[in-house]
């Protein structure tokens, strides 16, 4: 029986994704497990794969069309099928609509890692209320934002990313009452996750054109643009984050780096020795190696990290699996392969989750100290400035030292205090005595 | 069987009792006699009969040779160059068609000149004449004549000035900027009311009724002129003629009901469509002298139109005249009916051997009045004018083969024409005393609003002697049925008119006054519903009038209306007319609420150019309102709709009596609605600044009326708003109604079946639950 293939919700609340290529041509032969199509999502660009054995009858999208998630995409026939079946198939499809593709395209795709949208939301309340659902519509209503015209009008004059509001009127539809009792969070730019050149350029247009005089250009969002607005506000609104700091001596650090990479001849990097005492820290304090979900908090037995990058229009954070039991030239390894494949647009969205901790290092731009926003439903950021050189206090006396503030931001709801100030201990031990690193 | 009887006067039949019973006349008196068939017939017995007589006479009139010797030879001249002129015309048009270059249907009257070139030739520049799809010749005969008024020379038949109205009635036909409705009209629509012309119409009968006001307004001016009707024998079984013969005769309207019977209605024979094919015999019925003619004889219609005028012209009344002619080609191109298979060639022969053209020519020579040659010259000439006036108009097609034409392209109407002139552009109202009850500082008093509606109506009668106001029952009852007119029937006697039972005779007729120009007619629908007995006049006619005619001809017509809804008068009383008419073109509407906007809203309504529906609601007519004490000549300006209550919350938008009902609702949910009385509705007249404005500021909508969604008035107000302030609504626009059906007599099912203060408050929660906010 011929059947319509529907695009897939490739990341859990992608509202719409393109077809970038198709790779197979209509009326070709599938085998299972043949691509199909590459699919490029706000953050990804995912092979996807035939199920079922079949022909291409037909392609509905063309290559760059952004399509919603849920709408047609193409038509499968079965052996036997006639371009009645075909036609069949396609007029069925166009009967319906968007719920009933989410029901043929199983729940989200939802990973492992929970959708956290909907799970911030309400922590302690045993039977959630009813808030949640209308309050993400993105999710209810299969990819589709409900808002009035008016909030339509004004979202896009204020550049307010509608899937971080939540609608109260009819069916969830977003109101006039609920832009105006929205408080969008600070603009994500200094506090990005990330190794992001966050050049301030795109100091967002309409902050110009309120100002009136000033000539503006509005760049169109890009689908990555929006998903790093609404994750980034989404954290920022409804995880708890508190901040640690610490001023790390790094002499030894550089020290060590400097032999070892003429040793080598590998290039690691300051950050690449980051990533692997953070590994080592989350492996001394476990409780620290932990993620929010509603129900539990779930403990790793491994230390997953991210690695904030900066590509073109964003950020991508590719994480690194097993990074306690790497070497320091296997992470400088992993991290720029993992680089390259996000710059090149060719992560997969399996590579972008996961993950208990990030680190976001703007030491190369000469920042001193930053504090950066969670990535969800990760519980544990840091924020790595520059090692420069500083004034420090040894023994009494003043001396010439080499200092790098580094800043850790913690979902409260995951890690205390207390624990956190034990995990900034025990990362300090380490980045200050790099040879413990090699133990 | 029937004994004697074997001719029966009345052929019908029918079972009564047990007894098939016939219907005759007794040779022997010449009574009524009924026959019972039995086993034998034998005559019932039946009550003593007496013969009746119509009340004025049904004649036959011919023309004798002592006719034709005594006929003034100048008036003969005239006809035949006319004739000619037409017949050559008429040709053009059928070559120009042949050729595609006629958009739409072109009725030629090629066959039937006689009948129009009798009639009109002696007509007066100041009489009128109006006529139906089958116009170019009536309209021809009036227009040359009214240019050579001192009579046509055959040997000369050509001048400028007849020139200019045979090109000018080709462009229009053509729908050319330069026709006489500047493209507009076409074949069908035919106007030029300099010259008498007061419109030709497509709608079979429709003209009738605009003729009859054009008369009325003709005789009430004083003057001795008189209007000529003419319509086709398919037009006789029509309510619109039927019910103008009735009117006119009621008021002595001098009317000349001028009958082409060629026969045919499209393929329909007379005797197939009615029992009395001697169509004459219409009039007969209402009073009216009825004459019957041989079209095909110009002199002898000339005479009978002359008899039939000085009836009219003397004030008794109108006059039926039956010309019986023949078209010689189709309903329309240059095909015979024959080819069509609804009549015989040689009953086409027969009829063309009585050519009009011919017999007056024959009639001339024979009398030395002309020669053949002469004769053959006349037509030459006719044809070069005609040659002439197309090679003005359309050219050799550049890209056809040679011999195709095509119109000259810089001759059409520019499209941006398109919508020019629907409605006037209301500079009459220009420099108009205005004023607004929240800004009147003067004295005021309290009066009922039904007393407001007469007093503003005695005010611009005893101040326009143009106002003349016409209606069931308006001048009795103390006012009408609602005491809307009260006293003013003994105050202006002739001015108040109280009309038979026939809403599109006397609509119609109201429109034919304003279309004249010298009078204001004012017509009242008893109630909305009668619109649809009216739908001709009111929406064909009066709304399309202005535009169809080229734009610039001024329809001065009030047409005021009372909603009912709640009174018990059933399904087919009980509407709001407004929706319906702010879907048709032309119409101006207005709908006040208080005593004080209906006085302004009527002084401007008197004041305006278009046709403007006032209505009203008899929920209103006993409330009290404040109006100045010593002025009833203010205008509400135009356009505008008033500020009830400002608010923030939802803009509510209603009209008439629902104003003060949503009031109520306002109040009882305790919502910061603001709230308009838009006054005006129809689509030119709303006032979307200050719509605009207001759903800017609440960006809820809700549009409140009383009556059945159907024919409902919001629908395209809703429409519009979503189309103007998409970006600015928060929520659906919202709509309270009247439901599906009309209202029931049942007391419970129309209250259910309207809208009422429930409806409005369960909208105002509904606006609020949109707003969202988790309320």
């Amino acid at each position: 029986m011929a059947t319509v293939i529907r695009m897939p919700e490739v990341l859990a609340g992608a509202a719409e994704a393109v077809i970038s290529q198709w790779m197979i041509q209509e009326g070709q032969e599938v085998a299972v497990g043949d691509t199909l199509a590459e699919i490029e999502t706000e953050k990804a660009n995912v092979d996807y794969q035939a199920e079922e054995q079949g022909r291409l009858a037909r392609v509905l999208i063309k290559p760059g069309e952004t399509v919603e998630v849920g709408a047609p995409i193409a038509v499968f026939a079965a052996a036997g099928d006639t371009d009645d079946d075909i036609e069949a198939a396609l007029a069925a499809a166009g009967g319906a609509d968007a719920p009933a593709a989410a029901a043929t395209e199983p729940a989200p795709t939802a990973e492992a890692t929970p959708a956290p949208a909907a799970e911030t939301h309400a922590p302690s309340s045993p039977t959630p209320p009813p808030a949640p659902a209308e309050q993400s519509p993105v999710v209810q209503n299969g990819g589709r934002i409900y808002a009035s015209p008016l909030v339509r009008k004004r979202a896009r004059e204020s550049g307010i990313d509608l899937s971080q509001v939540t609608g109260t009127g009819p069916g969830g539809r977003i109101v006039k009452k609920d832009l105006e009792s929205f408080t969008p969070a600070a603009p994500a730019a200094p506090a990005a996750p990330a190794s992001t050149p966050a050049t301030p350029a795109p100091a967002p247009a309409y902050s110009q054109a309120a100002t009136g005089e000033a000539g503006y250009t509005d760049r169109p969002h890009t689908g990555m643009r929006r998903a790093i607005a609404r994750r980034l506000t989404e954290s920022k609104t409804t995880v708890p984050h508190f901040y640690v700091t610490a001023d790390c001596r790094v002499e030894k650090l550089l020290e060590a780096r400097t032999q070892m990479n003429e040793a080598t001849g590998v290039k690691v990097s300051v950050n690449d020795w980051v990533m692997k005492a953070v590994a080592k820290a989350l492996m001394e304090v476990p409780d620290a190696n932990v993620i929010w979900t509603d129900e539990a908090l779930r403990f790793f037995n491994r230390a997953d990290i991210a690695v904030a990058v900066a590509v073109e229009g964003g950020l991508l954070t590719p994480v690194l699996r097993g990074v306690e039991s790497m070497s320091l030239t296997q992470i400088n390894h992993e991290v720029t392969r993992l680089a390259t494949k996000a710059r090149e647009g060719a992560i997969s969205q399996a590579e972008i989750e996961g993950g208990s901790f990030s680190v976001s290092n703007l030491g190369m731009y000469g920042t001193d100290a930053f504090q950066a926003i969670l990535n969800p439903p990760q519980s544990g950021i840091l924020a790595v400035g520059a090692a420069r050189d500083a004034v420090v206090v040894e023994n009494g006396e003043l001396v010439a030292g080499k200092v790098m503030t580094v800043n850790l931001s913690a979902d409260h709801r995951a890690v205390d205090g207390a624990l956190a100030a034990e995990w900034m201990k025990a990362f300090r031990h380490y980045i200050e005595n790099p040879l413990a690193l090699l133990a | 069987m029937l004994g004697g009887f074997t001719t029966p006067f009345f052929k019908k039949k029918g079972d009564i009792g047990y007894y098939l019973v016939y219907r005759g006349v007794d040779p022997n008196d010449g009574t009524n006699a009924v026959y019972i068939a039995s086993d034998t017939w034998k005559k019932a017995t039946v009550a003593k009969e007496k013969k009746l007589h119509p009340l004025e006479p049904w004649l036959e009139i011919s023309s004798e040779k002592s006719d034709w010797d005594g006929a003034d030879p100048t008036l003969l001249h005239s006809m035949l160059v006319q004739l000619h002129l037409i017949r050559a015309f008429e040709e053009t048009v059928l070559e120009l068609a042949g050729e595609g270059l006629v958009h739409g249907p072109a009725h030629s009257s090629v066959g039937q000149e006689g009948g129009a070139v009798g009639s009109i030739v002696g007509l007066r520049a100041s009489d009128a004449i109006n006529g139906s799809h089958r116009g170019h010749h009536q309209f021809l005969a009036k227009a040359l004549g009214y240019v050579a008024p001192n009579g046509f020379d055959s040997a000369a038949p050509v001048t400028p000035e007849i020139q200019t109205v045979l090109q000018k009635t080709l462009a229009e036909i053509l729908g050319l900027a330069q026709g006489f409705c500047k493209g507009r009209g076409g074949s069908m629509h035919l106007q030029w009311h300099e010259a008498g012309c007061l419109g030709t119409n497509a709608i079979v009968g429709g003209g009738v009724p605009l003729a009859a006001g054009n008369a009325w307004a003709q005789k009430h001016s004083n003057t001795e002129d008189l209007t000529v009707t003419y319509f086709g024998d398919g037009a006789v079984n029509i309510g619109s003629v039927l019910e103008s013969m009735n009117l006119t005769a009621a008021w002595d309207i001098p009317l000349v009901f001028f009958i082409e019977n060629n026969l045919y209605a499209v393929s329909t024979t007379v005797e197939e469509a009615t029992a009395e094919a001697r169509l004459s015999g219409r009039g007969v019925g209402f009073g009216v002298t009825s004459l019957r003619v041989d079209g095909m004889d110009p002199l002898a219609v000339h005479l009978t139109m002359h008899k039939a005028a000085d009836i009219a012209r003397s004030g008794k009344g109108p006059v039926v005249v039956e010309a019986e002619v023949y078209r010689f080609f189709h309903q329309n191109g240059a095909f015979p009916g024959s080819a069509f298979g609804y009549r015989s060639k040689e009953e086409e022969a027969s009829w063309r051997e009585r050519d009009p053209l011919t017999r007056m020519a024959t009639e001339m020579i024979s009398r030395g009045h002309i020669t053949q040659e002469q004769v053959d010259t006349l037509r030459a000439q006719a044809q070069a004018a005609m040659s002439a006036a197309a090679a003005e108009l359309v050219e050799q097609d550049p890209d056809g083969k040679a011999g195709v034409r095509r119109i000259k392209p810089d001759l059409w109407p520019s499209p941006d024409f398109v919508n020019v002139g629907v409605r006037g552009d209301l500079s009459e109202l220009a420099g108009a005393k205005t004023l607004e009850a929240s800004t009147h500082q003067g004295e005021s008093e309290s009066v009922r609003f039904v007393d407001a509606v007469a007093a503003v109506m005695d005010r611009r009668m005893e101040q326009d002697p143009r106002i003349v106001i016409l209606g069931e029952d308006i001048h009795r009852l103390k006012g009408g049925t609602n005491g809307a007119t009260k006293g003013l029937a003994e105050k202006y006697p002739g001015r108040v008119l109280g009309t038979p039972i026939s809403e599109n005779a006397f609509v119609g007729l109201g429109g034919g006054m304003a279309l004249d120009g010298r009078f204001r007619p004012v017509v009242e629908f008893m109630y909305p519903d009668f619109l649809w007995v009216a739908a001709d006049q009111v929406f064909n006619q009066i709304g399309k009038a202005r535009h169809m005619f080229g734009g610039e001809s001024p329809v001065p017509l009030v047409l005021r209306t009372k909603v009912a809804m709640g009174t018990g008068y059933g399904s087919q009383h009980l509407m709001d007319p407004a929706g319906i008419f702010a879907t048709a073109p032309g119409w101006r509407i207005m709908a006040p609420s208080t005593p004080h906007d209906y006085v302004g809203m009527m002084n401007a309504a008197l004041a305006c150019d278009d046709p403007v529906l006032v209505i009203e609601h008899v929920d209103l007519y006993a409330d009290k309102g404040e109006i100045p004490v010593s002025d009833l000549d203010y205008q509400i300006p135009f356009g505008t709709a008033r500020m009830v209550r400002e608010g923030s919350e939802v803009t509510v938008l209603s009209y008439l009596s629902m104003v003060e009902k949503t009031q109520q609702a306002i109040d009882q949910t305790g919502m910061d609605a603001e709230l308009i009385d838009l006054r005006f509705l129809d689509q030119a007249s709303v006032d979307w600044a200050a719509i605009e404005k207001s759903v800017q500021k609440t960006n809820a909508v809700m549009i409140v009326e009383q009556g059945a969604r159907g024919t409902s008035y919001g629908g395209w107000l809703a429409d519009e708003i979503q189309r103007r302030l998409f970006d600015h609504l928060d929520q659906p626009v919202l709509r309270v109604s009247g439901g599906e059906a009309s209202p029931s007599i049942s007391k419970v099912l129309e209250t259910a079946a309207i809208a009422g203060v429930d409806d409005i408050v369960a909208g105002l929660e509904q606006a609020r639950t949109n707003a969202g906010g988790g309320r």
